[in-house]
């Protein structure tokens, strides 16, 4: 695409590549343990979200920035930002739709129990996937630099 | 003081020095690679003797083990970036300081 005509094409190192393959399952876990905790510890979708992002740009510096941007398509971080705010609204709004205020998760104890942590849950986990993909989408848009002619990228 | 406090301290300090030496390496060394050179080796260490403090220091089941997942981590991690970095300066072309550019550029 736009990188290959520049000099000195990108070389994979053994080095990086073998540890990100160690270490990449392990920052997705945590990333979600922090998505999960940020109701009653330090945390949250946003600092989950990040950190689930820096594992693509932890891909992206091991494997070249350009065979990542093949791999993930664009259409998936968009979907993935899509359904976050879906995810976030339709919670949000069916608290509404249900006769309380915004957010207020209370009003889902009809269907099951512990409903505040659940909604509470449900929220963080689309924040996460906004931020992550928003983050994703932003590194590849740096990345690709001034000359990149922006075609579909309409994301982040 | 016990002597798992003592050894507490100890790690905290030597971490703190070596954290020291990390800061001073990237201050007044010359150039890309000598900088990431301190950064990575002393910072490394510097920082995984106080995370071994600290995992001393919890000594309750889940926060050790979390301190020591870190350690792991960052033993893993660090040296990895400055290799990284490294890679990319070598790759960007950047000359390696020598007794030669002594006057040179900071």
């Amino acid at each position: 695409m736009s990188v290959d005509d520049q000099p000195g094409l990108y070389v994979e190192s053994t080095i990086i590549m073998t540890t990100v393959r160690v270490v990449a399952p392990f920052v997705l876990t945590f990333a979600l343990f922090i998505m999960f905790h940020g109701a009653d510890s330090p945390g949250g979708g946003f600092q989950g979200g990040v950190i689930a992002g820096s594992v693509v740009m932890m891909l992206a510096f091991a494997y070249g920035i350009e065979s990542t941007r093949q791999w993930l398509d664009v259409r998936v971080v968009v979907a993935l930002a899509a359904g976050g705010v879906l995810t976030f609204a339709s919670i949000g709004l069916g608290t509404i739709v249900l006769g309380g205020q915004f957010l207020q998760y209370t009003e889902y104890e009809v269907f099951l129990s512990h409903a505040s942590k659940y909604g509470i849950e449900l929220v963080e986990l689309g924040i996460g996937g906004i931020v992550a993909s928003v983050a994703i989408g932003l590194f590849f848009l740096l990345a690709a630099g001034f000359g990149h002619v922006v075609d579909e990228e309409g994301e982040a | 003081m016990t002597p798992v406090e003592w050894g507490i301290v100890a790690l905290a300090l030597l971490g703190a020095f070596f954290g020291g030496v990390a800061a001073m390496g990237i201050f007044r060394l010359p150039d890309v690679y000598t900088r990431a050179h301190a950064a990575s080796k002393s910072d490394t260490l510097g920082a995984v003797l106080t995370v071994g403090a600290a995992a001393l220091a919890l000594q309750s089941g889940i926060s050790t083990a979390k301190a020591v997942f870190l350690l792991v981590f960052m033993f893993l991690t660090n040296p990895t970036a400055a290799h990284a970095i490294a890679r990319a300066a070598q790759d960007q072309g950047i000359e390696p300081w020598t007794l030669d550019d002594e006057e040179g550029e900071t």
